[in-house]
């Protein structure tokens, strides 16, 4: 699993704890990683993802949906999962502002899910700054 | 002139800066089913 990581696109180093059950990946400041992609090269590593988080620096906006939204470059973005710290990214749409978060962008669902796996949405677990 | 042209250099240094930190830092998996 290490290896297929180590091999995706974006990812400058990865390490798995065996421990702990625990895989921290480092990206390349390319910018190039996708989260989704590593996600599916875990499964097909015939290994099950419980939960994936993210820490990224980004912009918020709003999708055409309306929904709030974190964009990183180049041009990836994630919708965010309304909470009580969604709320204070509000005020922060469309500015130049840029915001540091920590959020959790897949957990593992109780039963097996049937079809494609749905757009990774991020629940933001932690504002760590702004700039 | 030089302290405009010296402005917009500035301007346009902190636009491309502040793209180029808009980027996912870190990953972190919790993983079940490892041998």
């Amino acid at each position: 699993m290490q290896q297929s990581l180590k091999r995706q696109s974006g990812v400058q180093d990865a390490v798995v704890s065996l421990r702990d059950g625990k895989v921290d990946i480092t990206p390349k400041e390319d910018g190039t990683i996708d989260p989704s992609q590593l996600l599916k090269a875990t499964y097909d590593s015939g290994v099950t993802v419980a939960e994936m988080d993210m820490t990224a620096t980004g912009h918020v906006i709003h999708l055409p949906s309306g929904e709030l939204a974190l964009r990183v470059e180049p041009n990836r973005t994630f919708a965010i999962t309304p909470n009580d710290l969604s709320k204070q990214l509000e005020p922060l749409v469309d500015s130049s502002t840029t915001v540091t978060v920590r959020g959790q962008l897949y957990t593992k669902a109780a039963g097996k899910i049937k079809g494609p796996r749905p757009a990774l949405k991020i629940v933001i677990l932690e504002i760590q700054g702004k700039s | 002139m030089q302290l405009r042209k010296l402005a917009f250099v500035v301007l346009l240094g902190g636009l491309f800066a502040s793209g180029a930190q808009a980027q996912i830092k870190h990953v972190e998996m919790r993983v079940e089913g490892m041998t």
